[in-house]
């Protein structure tokens, strides 16, 4: 037994010191969020940018779900790789990721944040999360505000509306439920009757807009804010017999989404511009290692309205994620 | 002859040691294709990882000793995630200081958490419930009741300082400058931060302070000795004096003691409390013991073999994410693992257990 422990020893010696460093191409390293079409496509995006400057873009395992509990293993085993000088990721809370990102942050690689951010996002002002050089994102309170003003000119400015989140501690669902909120104050006739949150669990969506429709039987539309919550509503509309009745609004032009939408399922969708956000990161990112470049704390990309009108428009073609 | 008895203990030797050997395979394998994997840094992730696994696998240990099985831990997890975390908001909402708040909400989930193994324990032991039934209901129980207190959200605005506390390390060095013990020295310029190098995670270091305990436990002590006379034959057990009622309601609640502390840890690490907290590492901690060498019928295993078990769970995971290999290949080579073991259980023990009689 002990000789084996000793031997054991020796073998990781000697491992550890043929361990070589490589320095060639810039790395920079891209951590998603979970695995669905809007991250593919920012991966796509990056892929782009980071072939045309000719720099190595190392894409982490898509975590399964979303949460820190799947992303923070993954994320610190790719950090432990040593070798990237630059990592663009999409914290899946705004509390939980500041401890873990720090303690990256202060081993030496910069970081930007994409899609969600950490705290309340304003890396300008003192704080234990002003660490990352930049967020890069949409601005989820004006989308918000966008759907509330869409759903309204399609409701002719009056009736009940009901908000499907996802999770109370994610950046970007709630940038879309506030803006949302206060979009739907504006017009004095639009009630918000309820909002309900289902983990990106697409049954527990579907049961909450059912029960939403039973103490509502004059709800006028229902905005889903991401794919989940807006599949788990419609499930509900439809076999309650309401499909039409009830309007459904939606957040991310993924293929399902459009083919939904093209089905007359949903009525509205948000697009962003993850391939573009993607494309950003990495040109940032590129222009921060080698110029030394001040990135703007916070790169926000605009966004684009599906409607059954514009679906097949060629020009809307662009801003479907593939 | 002598060369043939020589090759025959070389052979015994490698089979009884296999898991060791494996673990050891793994890590080699994985240094060599992949990047920086046998650095401090990384090997530290793999123990932080493994932290559930490891946790449910030591009280999952004493329950198939004695020929039972706690399903119930996959859920105590979340129910002692959501308690804890619970109770650390609302007392820090409620003026506490964030290290009063911490403190307490971990002991009250831990103490919550004996509960249900008491619950589990007495309908085996005592009302003769089948193992693989009392602890099936209580693990939807504990989901039920853990989505009842955070009411269906992940609990949130918990303590600030508990990321630094769950991502904190033992010793702080800065090589040739500062050796800090527990808190990370501060005022460092970047250049400094860089060359900082963390040794021994906290989470690691807490559970392997109970699991050590444990493991004397198992090995040592009377407690240990009964729990395998339990597994062995649980008549001749009761014959030789055992109380073998009460000290299984002891094992369970031992088990559920164990996955509430993963709970805790869980809230350490990752700054919330959510009531599937941990479910998916129920299997993952059956398949360690196993690995390890305990034999669902009873009567054998070890810690050390639960924590290789674990091990090697942890390392071929970190392993595929520095190879950018997708993780649910994972799934596939653990069952395979899975497998082998049972088979090396299977056929392995009449040539050991001989050789044994002749010495």
């Amino acid at each position: 037994m002990k000789k084996l422990i000793i031997g054991i020893l020796l073998i990781c010696l000697v491992l550890s010191f043929v361990s070589v460093a490589c320095a060639a191409k810039l790395k920079i390293a891209f951590m998603p969020g979970i695995a669905d079409p809007f991250y593919f496509t920012m991966e796509k995006g990056a892929k782009a940018k980071a072939a045309e400057l000719g720099v190595e873009l190392i894409v982490g395992e898509y975590p399964k779900a979303w949460g820190p509990e799947y992303q923070v293993p993954i994320l610190k085993a790719l950090v432990a790789r040593g070798d990237i000088d630059l990592l663009f990721t999409a914290p899946t809370s705004t509390e939980a990721l500041i401890p873990v990102l720090k303690e990256i942050s202060d081993s030496g690689i910069p970081i930007i944040t994409v899609d969600t951010y950490l705290g309340d996002g304003d890396y300008t002002k003192p704080s234990n999360y002003n660490f990352p050089l930049a967020f890069i994102g949409t601005d989820n309170f004006l989308g918000g505000q966008v759907v509330a003003g869409q759903l309204a000119l399609m409701l002719g400015g009056k009736g009940k509306v009901f908000l499907e989140n996802t999770n109370p501690d994610v950046s970007s669902v709630m940038g879309r439920e506030l803006g949302f909120r206060a979009g739907i104050k504006m017009f004095p006739d639009m009630e918000l009757v309820g909002v309900e949150y289902c983990l990106d669990v697409q049954e527990t969506a579907a049961a909450q807009v059912n029960a939403a429709l039973l103490k509502n039987p004059d709800l006028g539309a229902v905005f889903g804010v991401n794919v989940f919550s807006a599949q788990g509503a419609y499930q509900a509309i439809t076999s309650a017999g309401l499909e039409g009745a009830v309007k459904v609004a939606t957040w991310d032009a993924t293929e399902t989404l459009i083919e939904a939408l093209k089905r007359g399922e949903v009525d509205l969708i948000l697009a962003q511009m993850p391939a573009e956000m993607g494309a950003l990161c990495v040109e940032w990112g590129f222009k921060y290692l080698t110029e030394g470049a001040e990135i703007p704390r916070k790169v926000i990309p605009g966004f684009f309205v599906f409607t059954q009108e514009n679906v097949n428009d060629p020009e809307a073609q662009k801003y479907i994620y593939k | 002859m002598i060369n043939y008895n020589k090759t025959r203990e070389i052979g015994i030797n490698i089979l009884r040691r296999w898991i060791l050997i494996f673990l050891v395979g793994e890590i080699v394998f994985f240094s060599i294709v992949g990047t920086n994997y046998l650095s401090l840094n990384n090997l530290q992730n793999i123990l932080v990882a493994s932290t559930t696994v490891l946790l449910l696998a030591t009280g999952e240990t004493f329950v198939i000793i004695t020929g039972g099985i706690d399903l119930s831990i996959g859920f105590m997890v979340g129910f002692s995630s959501v308690v804890s975390a619970k109770v650390m908001v609302d007392l820090w909402a409620a003026g506490f200081s964030q290290t009063l708040a911490i403190t307490i909400g971990i002991l009250t989930a831990l103490l919550l958490g004996l509960i249900p193994g008491f619950i589990n324990g007495f309908l085996v032991a005592k009302l003769r419930v089948p193992p693989f039934i009392a602890t099936f209901g209580m693990y939807g129980i504990a989901y039920g009741f853990a989505e009842i207190i955070c009411n269906n959200v992940p609990v949130h605005n918990l303590p600030t300082s508990l990321g630094s506390l769950g991502h904190g390390y033992l010793f702080y060095w800065l090589p040739g400058k500062i050796l800090s013990f527990l808190s990370k020295p501060e005022n460092l310029s970047r250049e400094e931060l860089k060359h900082l190098v963390s040794i021994v995670p906290n989470v690691t270091v807490i559970a392997f302070i109970f699991i050590g305990i444990f493991a004397f436990i198992l090995a040592k002590t009377k407690f240990g000795q009964h729990t395998y006379a339990i597994g062995g034959n649980i008549n001749a057990a009761e014959r030789a004096g055992v109380n073998v009622k009460v000290h299984l309601i002891k094992v369970y609640m031992i088990s559920s003691f164990f996955a509430s502390l993963a709970g805790a840890m869980y809230v350490l690490q990752f700054i919330t409390g959510r009531a599937p907290a941990g479910s998916a590492r129920l299997l993952d901690a059956v398949v360690a013991v196993v690995i390890g060498g305990a034999s669902l019928s009873g009567g054998k295993g070890t810690i050390m073999g639960t924590v290789i078990g674990a091990l090697i769970i942890g390392v071929l995971e970190i392993g595929l994410v520095n190879l950018s290999i997708p993780t649910y290949n994972l799934h596939i080579a653990v069952g395979c693992i899975l497998i082998f073991a049972v088979l090396v259980d299977q056929f392995s023990p009449e040539i050991i257990h001989k050789e044994e009689e002749i010495r």
